[in-house]
């Protein structure tokens, strides 16, 4: 299984695509830098040692327009102000102030989107992992070693989650560097202010960084497991690719729309996607737990592999 | 010899439709198997469903006796094969390929692929890439790659499609020397007879799914009987005077003189009556049928049983 896996790596880092997507994300993550450093503030906050009494005018703001709305809006749009209410509380009480540098940390999580980009690349990689062979006609070659269609599958799919990991590798290692050269390393460690279910918890920000990467990339997965999915049915690379990156750039939103007259939209896998949901914020739609979630998770994905093995399984290749 | 490929009653179907109906034949140690056919008969379908492609509707392939069906790994990894053409990751280089292929098979080392590269001529342009080679290098870096885990059996589907004189005649002694000096059974298939005729020590004719006919080469050319051509004076007169003697043969009028389908020990009885009625005889013949003469016979020949 091991050179397998060594085999689909060498198929496709020896192609030249390989790297320019690697090389996009650099690129765009440099940039992105050179925006943030060069714009009128130069990224540095003004030092304001009132911040305190800032703080309890804006919540006193806050639950002004809170109360306003209360009974006009659905209850869940008011968690908004609870959270920052809570927040902005918790600083005043801890002495953070919200006033900090902007640093290493406050650059890679505006960077977080980039973590798209590697989506995007991962799918592409997916939907070409099977497709491909069959337009290359390799696919004949590589069927007839003693190795059952099963283990080639397995190990192409283990192939995508490896190459998905090396992007994120890339952007998290990358962007941290240059953060970390443009705006420097943080004076005091400052942590992330974690709000979840009505309580304000410190987190390290490498460890909520990592955590938000971590759960950002599930919907990369899914969708780069669907691309793999069609690929491996259809034998077709553009569609796997087209429905994959659309259902990507809109599924949430379409979701999000379902989600607002209909109950059964959790059932969409875009509803599920979103873990950080759970730990920051308000469910999609009430009702909602982690562990409905995961089980969403796990369904789509054991119908997307079996439907995946099933058919390469079965094909006749006669490409 | 025993038999490593033994194909069982195979039948294919596809959407109901019988694309490959009841063949059975087995294919032996050291011998060259030619599977001949006009285009669609089902060559390439038979050849698919050997190496595991293609499922069997019906029947059994067995590869050194484990059949394909239920044994896949341990049959298949008896074969060698390029099925069509010998398509390899145009982006890595020759090596890069053979290194892919040999990673997925047991026990195939540096040195194997050494030799094997050593082997089909390839040493000066194994490490440039695959999309510079030309046909023939792409014909000897599939055989390469076929040959890696030293097979039992090897398959080549239409292994001279596209090549130069040079190249066919390249391929054919490679295949003639595997069968010969390494005992391998290999299976040739091809619709270019002349082709057939040179390399193959047995003969399988496929036509719309069914196996017509599987001869010996010699055979399967020759037929018992053989066509002699009498270079003569006057080809009238002369069947005047053989036709009593030899009711049963048929002669037949050609431009330089006659042509009669007999024995090999009737040729001297037939000069002695020419010469004893004053003909005068320049030159005899044996006219052997081509390949092709044969493969047309044999084929209408059923076609016309097939129609009926």
């Amino acid at each position: 299984m091991f050179k397998l896996i060594q085999n689909e790596l060498l198929k496709i880092f020896k192609r030249p695509g390989t790297f320019v997507m690697i090389g996009l994300l650099i690129l765009i993550t440099t940039v992105a830098g050179a925006f943030i450093k060069f714009q009128s503030s130069g990224g540095t906050v003004p030092d304001n040692t009132e911040w305190k009494q800032g703080l309890q005018m804006e919540n006193a703001d806050l639950k002004k327009q809170m109360d306003e709305l209360e009974g006009q809006v659905p209850a869940a749009e008011l968690t908004y102000y609870k959270e920052q209410i809570a927040v902005n509380e918790y600083r005043i009480e801890h002495n953070l102030s919200p006033n900090v540098d902007y640093s290493v940390w406050e650059f890679v999580t505006d960077l977080l989107p980039i973590i798209e980009f590697a989506g995007m690349f991962t799918i592409i990689i997916a939907a070409g992992i099977v497709a491909s062979e069959f337009n290359w006609g390799t696919i004949k070659l590589l069927l007839i070693r003693p190795i059952n269609r099963g283990k080639i599958l397995v190990s192409k799919y283990a192939t995508i989650l490896i190459f998905a990991l090396i992007l994120l590798a890339v952007t998290f290692a990358y962007s941290s560097l240059l953060g970390l050269a443009l705006f420097g390393a943080p004076d005091t460690s400052n942590p992330y202010l974690n709000y979840h279910q009505g309580t304000v918890k410190e987190q390290s920000m490498f460890v909520h960084l990592v955590i938000t990467y971590g759960l950002q990339s599930i919907s990369m997965i899914m969708l780069a497991t669907m691309a793999f999915m069609i690929s491996a049915v259809f034998r077709n690379s553009s569609l796997a690719i087209g429905i994959s990156l659309f259902l990507m750039f809109t599924g949430s939103q379409i979701t999000m729309l379902v989600a607002m007259k209909f109950d059964w939209a959790k059932y969409i896998l875009f509803a599920n996607t979103d873990l950080t949901q759970y730990f920051e914020g308000q469910p999609l739609v009430e009702g909602m737990t982690l562990t409905f979630s995961i089980i969403m998770l796990v369904v789509y994905f054991a119908i997307f592999q079996f439907l995946a093995h099933f058919v390469f399984k079965k094909r006749d290749v006669a490409a | 010899m025993s038999a490593v490929v033994e194909i069982q009653n195979v039948t294919k179907k596809i959407k109901g439709k019988t694309i490959i109906d009841q063949i059975s034949f087995d294919v032996h140690r050291g011998e060259v198997f030619g599977f001949l056919g006009p285009n669609g008969a089902g060559k390439t379908t038979t050849i698919r469903m050997i190496v595991g492609l293609m499922g069997i509707t019906d029947g059994d392939i067995k590869i050194a006796g484990n059949s394909i069906k239920t044994d896949f790994e341990k049959a298949v990894k008896h074969i060698g094969a390029i099925v069509e053409n010998p398509e390899m990751y145009k982006f890595l280089s020759g090596y890069d390929n053979l290194v892919h292929f040999a990673r997925m098979s047991s026990g195939v080392d540096k040195k194997k692929i050494a030799e094997v590269v050593e082997l089909v001529g390839l040493t000066d342009r194994i490490k440039d890439k695959v999309k510079t080679y030309s046909l023939g290098m792409r014909q000897r870096l599939g055989l390469a790659q076929c040959l890696l885990h030293d097979p039992d059996i090897l398959i080549l589907d239409e292994p001279t499609n596209g090549l130069d004189p040079a190249g066919i005649r390249e391929i054919r002694d490679h295949i003639r020397m595997l069968a010969r000096e390494r005992n391998m059974a290999v299976i040739v298939s091809s619709h270019l007879l002349a082709e057939m005729e040179m390399m193959c020590d047995r003969i399988g004719i496929i036509q719309q799914g069914k196996l017509v006919d599987v001869q010996l080469v010699h055979d399967f050319v020759n037929g018992v009987e053989k066509v002699f051509e009498f270079e003569i004076s006057s080809g009238e007169k002369a069947i005047e005077i053989l036709k009593p003697t030899y009711p049963h043969i048929s002669f037949e009028l050609t431009s330089s003189g006659l042509a009669a389908t007999i024995q090999k020990e009737d040729v001297p009885l037939v000069v002695k009556s020419l010469v004893n009625e004053d003909i005068l005889i320049y030159g005899i013949h044996e006219i052997t049928k081509s390949l092709e003469d044969r493969f047309l016979e044999v084929t209408t020949e059923k076609e016309g049983v097939l129609h009926v």
